[in-house]
């Protein structure tokens, strides 16, 4: 589902984010990807939905060639994913339906197909009580849960996020892990940076560690350490 | 459908937001593209009438009484064989009496009173080309059966190059109009660009094309200069419509334009009107939009 092989990534002025790392991913699996701050665990997930872009090597998500991937063709990579930020990036002016049901606009769905899959999407994410609340009247959790169902909005193969539970208590973070090994088990790859160890070693999954834009440990059942 | 839906609402979303800069960018592009339009317009229709005029008489040889009528016929007939000159119509005296009646027939008063002797015969010039006049001037200089000469081309020269100026500085003006509505349409676009910084972030992640995120923005630009232009170009076929049946018409100008040229001249404005909206929207768009 996705590999990298020798990539590299060196920001101009020349700092170097990520090292001549190889790695695969498998179709189905999830992956913890652990690291201090500036280990390059953003870098490594941007590279794969090409907001960054490599300056070495071959990475391939979704049978995409990303490192040949012409700018013109990036959305069609991203249509392929689902990407969770550390921020919800929700809108405010909008209620958590319209901010769901917004990918599917954006996409084109037509109306009916918009409503059945959004309210499908709040059940999933068990926000159905909350669907006409605006994001200032939700927790910190909740928006990320938001967040959460508008990445699967249009059926990702894979789920990429970024520290989705950096900004949230244990307990929602806990919440938030369950919904994705949730997500997980239906089908879909899951990369999920984080630095929070009690979340990655409250279940045994595999567990990438990078510092200094390298790979340094890369455990089936690992734990945070 | 459910994309264009989204891209109709988006637009009108975004005129909504900012109205007041929509109004002045339209009122702008309406001035502009009203300036040339008219300028246009009226250019063509002094055209039409100095094409009449040239197609009449362009010399007018008065002629000296004293002299024979003998002489009258001889000086035709040089005339008659000069390259430049297409007919020569003797106006005898009596013609002249009879067209100065016609003419002055609602002045009773002044027929009365006028001695038609002094009228003289003349010599009516038509010319192959009008602008040369002056060389019949030259050839009949110092004829002694000439009294005097008047000619229509000075009038038509000072007509033509008067419209010439107006076209340059409307011209001119609209062309500075244009560039204040162009000006106008990337402000507005660069704010709503700003206003939904957020939603345009989002939109690329989701897998929105660049092409897609732009068309509310295009549209916009592109909808603004078609409502602008259409109306100048309404008001421009109406006041050519008032100007039809107004006192000018009946008296020296006669303001007929055809209608081929009115369209022609419409549907090059919408056409401009519709590129500039593109061109707008893509400078307005393209560092806003670029990440």
């Amino acid at each position: 589902m996705i590999s990298l092989k020798n990539v590299s990534l060196v920001f101009q002025g020349g700092s170097v984010a990520i090292s001549n790392i190889s790695t695969e991913v498998k179709e189905g699996e999830f992956v913890y990807l652990v690291g201090h701050s500036g280990s390059g665990k953003s870098s490594f997930l941007k590279l794969l939905y090409k907001e960054y872009i490599a300056t070495k090597g071959e990475i391939e998500v979704a049978n995409i060639d990303v490192s040949k991937l012409p700018k013109w063709k990036i959305p069609l990579l991203r249509r392929k994913i689902g990407i969770v930020t550390q921020e919800p990036q929700l809108l405010e002016n909008r209620n958590t339906f319209e901010n769901i049901s917004f990918a599917l606009e954006v996409m084109g769905s037509l109306p009916e197909e918009i409503d059945a899959k959004t309210n499908t999407l709040l059940d999933l994410v068990d926000l159905s009580e909350s669907a006409y609340k605006h994001p200032g009247q939700l927790s910190g959790g909740e928006q990320t849960r938001v967040s959460i169902a508008r990445a699967l909005a249009n059926n990702p193969v894979v789920l990429l996020c970024d520290e989705p539970t950096g900004n949230l208590d244990p307990d929602l973070s806990i919440q938030i892990v369950s919904l994705l090994e949730k997500i997980n088990r239906a089908g879909t790859t899951v990369v999920m940076a984080t630095h929070d160890s009690s979340i990655v070693n409250r279940r045994k999954k595999r567990v990438i560690e990078l510092s200094d834009g390298k790979i340094i440990r890369d455990e089936l059942e690992g734990s945070y350490i | 459908m459910g994309k264009f839906s989204y891209v109709l609402k988006n637009t009108l979303l975004n005129m909504r937001r900012t109205p007041l800069l929509v109004f002045a960018t339209i009122i702008a592009v309406l001035v502009s593209s009203f300036l040339v339009f008219t300028t246009l317009s009226a250019r063509s229709i002094v055209e039409n009438n100095t094409l009449r005029w040239q197609n009449g008489i362009h010399v007018v040889v008065f002629l000296d009484d004293r002299v024979t009528t003998t002489a009258h016929k001889q000086l035709e007939t040089s005339l008659e064989d000069y390259p430049e000159v297409r007919t020569v119509d003797y106006f005898s005296k009596p013609e002249a009496k009879e067209e100065f009646k016609v003419l002055f027939k609602d002045q009773p008063e002044l027929l009365a009173e006028v001695d038609f002797e002094i009228l003289p015969a003349s010599l009516r010039i038509n010319l192959n080309d009008p602008s040369n006049y002056k060389l019949i001037i030259e050839r009949l200089d110092g004829n002694p059966a000439v009294k005097e000469i008047r000619t229509s081309g000075q009038a038509i020269e000072r007509l033509l190059s008067l419209t010439d100026t107006l076209v340059i500085s409307a011209s001119a003006f609209a062309l500075l109009i244009g560039f204040a509505a162009f000006i106008l349409i990337i402000n507005t676009l660069r704010l709503a660009a700003y206003s939904k910084k957020k939603e345009i972030k989002i939109m690329r992640l989701i897998g929105a094309s660049s092409t897609y995120i732009r068309l509310p923005f295009i549209f916009e630009a592109v909808i603004e200069s078609l409502i602008g232009t259409s109306i100048a170009v309404g008001f421009g076929w109406a006041l050519i419509e008032y100007s039809k049946n107004s006192i000018v018409a009946d008296s020296i100008f006669d303001i007929t334009i055809s209608d081929d040229y009115l369209i022609f001249l419409t549907l090059s404005l919408l056409m401009f009107s519709l590129i500039f909206g593109l061109f707008a929207s893509f400078v307005g768009i393209r560092r806003a939009l670029n990440d």
